[in-house]
């Protein structure tokens, strides 16, 4: 097991050294730099600026300055917001998105499953066509629709949550953590569904049928199991996902998480910061996928053995 | 499952449930909008207008400006200007204060110019002092030939007086002796503790009517009231809150829900259904911007004036801004001062005519250089991404379409690659906007100075002149009508077609007293109160 992790590691720092490279390069191909906007900056200043960021030195010196940066792990300091350091940033935003992104997975797991095994239980009743509607919808509306609706509903006629910001507390976070939840529960429940259907059709679920185990244990105890499967296959990657690519919600709800930053980086070439999320969204989805195949293992004896 | 199912469900309506009792924000706060986050904090580097509000409220210069843009007193309680114009004396209100108690003199002036300066901090604001006014010895400092303060002509004789020695005169000096272009320098603070004493709550220490108290990235900056301004008992708002808030239709929800007070911007597509419904609430009003469409005199046929002349009468103004824009932009026919009313810009027949008569002038004129229906002109037009600034460009294309029969393309670019665009030279037409340095016209006529700005290739040795001929000018009415001759020249060669004063625009709450617009923008918030 513990070789096994140790190779995963491995493969995904060299992933990583692979991400860094290829971003820190192609980033410049992009036209314009983190200080070419006022055109009232004279020559000598703006080298000057420049120098101070050494972005006056050759690329593969800036790039071989930012690697060394990394080994003791300093990510370089923010060309856009001068007052932070690129490591000062992710620190600050990293635990909203994290909250909003957890949260969200949780919403996501609880009702999508809930609904998919109610509707692989009673398929085409009202429940289960229930349940696909709710899929349906949640997949095809898109964030930036179901958002600002939302937010007309639940925020300025009724007044439950507020609009945007952090001023309201967790009341703040409900609204986001829902629309973020709603294309996941779409996927997850479908997902449930449909490897339920399979899951109850296979042999072992007829033995324990066979043996005589109440209808309650066999779903409980039997084909639960099998069934979240592929569903935990699709978490892993997917929380990675939710954390990182929250960028449309933080922006419609004004919440102060990194995706923003991200946007916000690449628009004002800020290649510190790029670079720095980046990073983060390289490491977290690795790492994130290694755990989703070590809870995979743990639950299937059979990946296990058949590795 | 059903149980599951249940208690989900439960939970949800236990989430709504206590989610009643909305938090009603505390009305002591002023909550006001700025957009995208702010770029820094620090006030001798801050460039941004939305974060200049932040650091007009921490920071006090030696003048400051009311709501409707007017110079008043700030630190310095009076100042005298000798006879020729270049030497400006000063003199600050007995017994001023930092925020932490101690005492703030007039050589804390002299720092913060000097860092602002200083090649080491790496500011763009230093230009200020060595091209908008020409501070004695700016230039050199910022240059890093010295770093000698005594170079410098910007003194602190005794504490209470302050010194500013111009190498030429300029009625406009006031409007850069305020909190955004001269914040003071606590040195004591800033030797302990760098860059944080502008940035870290805890460590902060400033001289305006108020004191930052929380910052939190991407999100909001709060400030309190500084006990220990000078004129704190005038100061009637307690709180003042920044909120970050990047999408203006959310801003514009939160404005609607009371979370914000003053909004940063009005969403386009909105103005209108507001102006019916909440009209008191919207205010716009011109800013220092002003939108041009620049031409590139390297290639032909635009170096034919006659071609660029046709192009700019063929452009109509109004009905790009009522009909097309809807962004509440004023149409505009000269370049610099539409917001100035001290200036008197020089008289432009095409402002007078009508849209016809420019529409058949124009033709007359691509006809003469040569192009038609059967010899159509191509062009390609540069702009950014931004919404309304597509729309203006496609709306001008269609103008020139429909009356010249010039086939325009639109070419839209990210902000920093249209940046870069400019000075790589290509395109025809260049989608161009400026942001003056006050409310005044020089500041755009300096900015086209040949000598100032190479970018427009633009060779004309009268206009730069002219200019030097105005800037020896020490009375204000009597400058103003020689930068009117300058501007002449600048318009009669039609290197750009004006367009538009591009407007501010913010939802007020009815609860906000004491706004108003200006053009320079400072809002202060201790000119403010709620109610």
């Amino acid at each position: 097991m513990l070789r096994f992790i140790g190779k995963r590691l491995w493969d995904g720092g060299l992933t990583l050294a692979a991400l860094i490279t290829l971003t820190f390069f192609v980033m410049r191909l992009a036209p314009g730099g983190p200080f070419s906007k006022s055109r009232k900056i004279s020559p000598e200043v703006l080298a000057n600026i420049q120098k101070t960021y050494h972005l006056d030195e050759p690329v593969w010196m800036q790039f071989v300055r930012y690697v060394k940066g990394l080994l003791t792990f300093d990510l370089g300091p923010s060309t856009r917001f001068r007052d932070y350091d690129v490591g000062g940033i992710i620190a600050s935003g990293l635990p909203w998105s994290v909250t909003i992104g957890i949260w969200a997975i949780i919403v996501a797991s609880l009702v999508g499953i809930a609904l998919g095994v109610a509707g692989a239980m009673r398929r085409n009743s009202p429940t289960d066509y229930a349940a696909g509607i709710v899929g349906i919808v949640g997949v095809a509306v898109p964030i930036f629709v179901i958002g600002p609706l939302m937010q007309v509903i639940f925020a300025l006629r009724l007044g439950w949550v507020p609009v945007g910001g952090i001023e309201g507390g967790w009341r703040a976070l409900v609204l986001p953590i829902l629309v973020l939840a709603l294309p996941n529960i779409a996927y997850i429940s479908r997902l449930t569904r449909s490897s339920m259907i399979e899951t109850l059709r296979e042999n072992y679920v007829r033995t324990a049928r066979a043996k005589g185990i109440g209808e309650r244990r066999v779903v409980w105890g039997h084909v639960l199991k099998g069934t979240l499967l592929p569903v935990i296959a699709y978490l892993g990657p997917a929380t990675a996902a939710i954390i990182t690519g929250s960028i449309l919600i933080e922006t419609i709800f004004a919440l102060p998480g990194i995706g923003r930053h991200f946007v916000d980086a690449a628009l004002n070439r800020d290649y510190p910061l790029v670079m720095g999320i980046t990073l983060l969204y390289g490491a977290l989805l690795i790492l994130l996928n290694i755990v989703t195949d070590l809870i995979r293992a743990w639950i299937d004896p059979r990946l296990r053995n058949g590795r | 499952m059903r149980r599951l199912i249940g208690t989900a469900l439960s939970g949800l309506i236990l989430a709504a449930a206590l989610s009643f009792g909305n938090p009603v924000l505390a009305d002591d706060t002023l909550d006001r909008g700025i957009g995208s986050e702010w770029s820094s904090l620090d006030p001798h580097v801050n460039f941004d207008a939305a974060a200049g509000w932040i650091q007009m409220d921490a920071y006090e210069g030696l003048v400051t400006f009311d709501s409707t843009g007017k110079v008043i007193p700030g630190a310095a309680e009076s100042w005298d200007v000798s006879a020729d114009g270049k030497t400006w004396t000063f003199h600050l209100r007995d017994g001023l204060k930092w925020s932490n108690g101690d005492p703030l003199v007039a050589q804390d002036f002299v720092n913060g110019v000097m860092r602002t300066l200083n090649p080491d901090t790496a500011s763009e604001k230093g230009y200020y002092f060595y091209s908008v006014i020409q501070v004695k010895g700016a230039k050199a400092i910022a240059d890093g030939e010295t770093k000698d303060p005594a170079t410098l002509g910007f003194k602190a004789p005794d504490d209470r007086t302050v010194v500013v020695e111009l190498e030429s005169p300029n009625p406009h000096m006031l409007d850069i002796m305020g909190g955004f272009q001269v914040p003071p320098l606590h040195g004591p603070s800033f030797e302990a503790n760098g860059a944080a004493v502008f940035i870290d709550p805890t460590k902060v220490v400033s001289n305006g009517a108020y004191v930052i108290k929380e910052v939190v990235p991407q999100s909001h900056v709060l400030l309190e009231k500084n006990p220990n301004y000078w004129d704190a008992a005038n100061v009637k708002i307690p709180k003042v809150r920044y909120l970050v808030t990047e999408d203006v239709n959310t801003e514009l929800k939160r404005y609607q829900a009371g979370e914000i007070d003053i909004t940063y911007d009005i969403p386009v597509n909105q103005i209108e259904d507001l102006k019916a419904s909440v009209p008191d609430q919207v205010s716009i009003g011109p800013s220092t911007e002003v939108t041009y469409y620049s031409f590139n005199l390297k290639r032909p046929p635009l170096d034919n004036i006659d071609v660029r002349r046709a192009l700019s009468l063929a452009i109509d103004r109004e009905t790009l801004q009522a009909k097309i824009v809807k962004g509440g932009a004023i149409p505009s026919y000269s370049y610099a001062g539409g917001f100035d009313p001290d200036y008197h810009g020089p008289q432009i027949a095409e402002a007078t005519m009508t849209q016809a008569d420019r529409d058949a002038m124009a033709k007359e004129l691509l006809a003469k250089a040569g192009f038609g229906p059967d010899n159509p002109l191509k062009l390609k037009i540069v702009t950014t991404v931004a919404e309304d600034r597509v729309r203006l460009a496609q709306g001008v294309a269609l103008m020139w379409k429909k009356t010249l029969g010039v086939e325009a393309s639109v070419d839209s670019m990210e902000r920093k690659a249209w940046l870069d665009a400019f000075y790589a030279g290509d395109w025809d037409v260049f989608a161009d906007n400026l942001v003056g340095d006050f409310a005044g016209a020089e500041t755009f006529l300096a900015y086209m100075r040949p000598s100032a700005e190479p970018g427009y290739n633009w060779v004309k040795p009268e206009y730069d002149a002219a200019m030097d001929v105005a800037a020896q000018e020490v009375d204000p009415a009597a400058r103003n009508e020689k930068l009117a001759a300058a501007e002449k020249i600048l318009l009669d060669d039609t290197i750009f077609a004006p367009i538009a004063i591009e407007p501010t625009r913010h939802m007020v709450s009815p609860n906000v007293k004491g706004w108003a617009t200006s053009a320079a923008g400072y809002n202060n918030s201790q000119f403010l109160s709620l109610e």
